[in-house]
């Protein structure tokens, strides 16, 4: 596996990501998640997904923006 | 049917020619997306099926996808011969549609899925080999499950549908349910109550459960029911705990249910219609109870820009529409609303009166799946194949005369994915009458057409022998 160790995450740039899976293969790759965005990539994908640099903008997220995204289905209020 | 599940699908279409065991290591990325789209695209209408078995990383991976990518493979999954043309699939299919109240459910107490029961640390990424198919989409999904849910207040009306899903973590999943869509109605019924949705969600199925999932039924119609109807035989089922049916033939089953009050962010994701749908705060799944068989088989679904294995899955929404128009209008010949799920419909048909083309049109754009379809309409004579695209061009091309033969309806409703609609949900809808003008309508010369001989429906059998023989 080539040497990929990401900080923040490739969409939305924030800190906060994890390791989710390590291949059941060991050291094929490593499968990372954003607990800000709930992006998903693996460490073997291409530099488009991987690298924040290089990740397309069209998107791109910013956290304080993930608030204003639409909401499906609305969230059904309790009946009176 | 000669086949009870996927795994004997698979062996029907490895026997005739239909299915490709890819044993080469593979990326998950971009790989198994790139050979996805190379099938479709490169070897077109009779693609077969793909079997990945190498997919680096994982252990004794099986994945499957494009398993109803052609005409070939969907002839096989209708029992008929693999040469049966779309137009031929389409009459059968409609007329075992039409047995819908025939259809019966076998209850069973066992199924092969009982092979593994995993209650303790579940891990849905150790479970299955789950990739990214298009580089746009924000993570992984499982696109081809079938959902079950039942109304928390009126436990009879169960739902089988398709619904894509995104893979979270090692027991969550978000899930898109679409307002319209019947488990929205459920889930709407129990977050009211602040109570979660029992939800079984199976995955590597009979093929004809994912035809049932993805079809335009009518709200409480049991699917399960119209899969017996389409496979003429009882539909095997087992009932969970939670009182849940689910097919007999799945490769996994998982139970758990949707959180109430809880959203979070979902995609992009690549859909049906060619394009990416936008990122969105869609429901929670918490999986409690996973079952699958040894060795359990993955089956996802090829999906991008069209023509795509979920395109030919789309022979699902052409009965429902034929059967409702048919009612209105016995002229009727044939319904082809194959492309993008019916944003487009093309229907073949006798010509009354003058203006009767513009009719039909009408009554297309007004049956319940043209409300959130139905954009364009093109009418043609009964004597053009609707599943033949030359035909349908030249009639266009010869039959319309744009000044009397076009009418566009304002501002209709239609699904928020049309990525045409301004706004999400709202467009203009199309009719293009390229009938033949009948009387007393009068526009143009069509007296001297060119009718195929007669006897051409004899020469063609006589022709594929002889090809056959070569």
């Amino acid at each position: 596996m080539p040497d990929y160790s990401p900080s923040i995450c490739p969409r939305c740039e924030s800190e906060t990501i994890k390791v989710r899976f390590e291949s059941p293969v060991k050291g094929v790759w490593t499968l990372y998640g954003c607990d800000t965005c709930l992006f998903t990539w693996r460490s073997s994908e291409p530099a488009t997904i991987t690298d924040p640099k290089l990740y397309p903008k069209k998107f791109k997220i910013k956290p304080q923006h993930l608030r204003d995204i639409p909401i499906m289905p609305a969230v059904a209020a309790p009946e009176k | 049917m000669a086949y009870k599940d996927l795994r004997s699908f698979l062996q029907i279409l490895d026997d005739n020619g239909q299915l490709l065991r890819i044993t080469e290591p593979v990326w998950p990325e971009p790989d198994i997306g790139a050979a996805a789209s190379a099938a479709n695209k490169g070897l077109g209408e009779t693609a077969p099926a793909l079997m990945f078995e190498n997919i680096r990383g994982f252990q004794k991976p099986k994945l499957a996808t494009n398993v109803h990518g052609s005409w070939p493979n969907m002839a096989l999954m209708l029992g008929l011969p693999k040469d049966t043309p779309p137009k031929e699939q389409f009459l059968e299919f409609s007329r075992r549609y039409q047995n819908f109240p025939k259809g019966t459910i076998e209850e069973r107490q066992t199924a092969p899925w009982q092979e593994v029961l995993i209650e303790d640390n579940i891990n849905l990424y150790q479970l299955m080999p789950h990739f990214r198919l298009n580089a746009g989409d924000g993570g992984l999904y499982i696109n081809k499950a079938a959902v079950v849910s039942r109304h928390p207040d009126s436990f009879d009306e169960q739902n089988v549908g398709m619904y894509r899903l995104q893979v979270k973590g090692p027991n969550r999943l978000s899930g898109q349910f679409v307002p319209e869509h019947d488990i929205a109605l459920h889930f709407k019924a129990a977050e009211r109550e602040n109570k979660p949705l029992p939800i079984a969600i199976t995955v590597g199925n009979d093929p004809i459960i994912s035809i049932v999932a993805a079809m335009p039924l009518l709200y409480g119609q049991n699917e399960y029911q119209m899969a017996s109807a389409l496979s003429e035989e009882p539909c095997p089922v087992v009932t969970l705990k939670n009182g849940l049916q689910v097919p007999w033939g799945s490769e996994y089953v998982f139970e758990g249910h949707v959180l109430p009050g809880v959203r979070e962010p979902d995609g992009p994701y690549g859909e049906f219609t060619g394009h990416l749908s936008g990122l969105r705060n869609m429901t929670s799944i918490e999986i409690t109870k996973v079952w699958h068989r040894k060795e359990p088989i993955y089956e996802y679904t090829s999906i991008g820009m069209p023509w795509t294995e979920i395109d030919y899955l789309f022979l699902n929404t052409c009965p429902p529409l034929y059967v409702q128009l048919k009612e209105k209008f016995p002229e009727i010949e044939a319904v082809n609303a194959l492309y993008t799920h019916g944003l487009l419909v093309i229907v073949s048909t006798k010509v009354r009166v003058g203006g009767f083309g513009k009719a039909v049109g009408m009554a297309v754009l007004t049956t319940p799946h043209g409300l959130g379809y139905a954009k364009v309409v093109i009418v043609v004579d009964e004597f053009v194949d609707p599943f033949n695209l030359p035909q349908v061009m030249w009639a266009i091309s010869t039959k319309v005369n744009p000044k009397y033969d076009t009418v566009i309806i304002p501002e209709l409703s239609v699904l928020a994915l049309d990525p045409g609609s301004e706004p999400p949900g709202i467009t203009h809808k199309l009719i293009i009458d390229a009938t033949t003008p009948a009387p007393p309508e009068k526009h143009g010369e069509y007296s001297m057409q060119v009718m195929d001989p007669p006897e051409a429906k004899d020469w063609l059998p006589k022709l594929q022998a002889l090809l056959k023989r070569k």
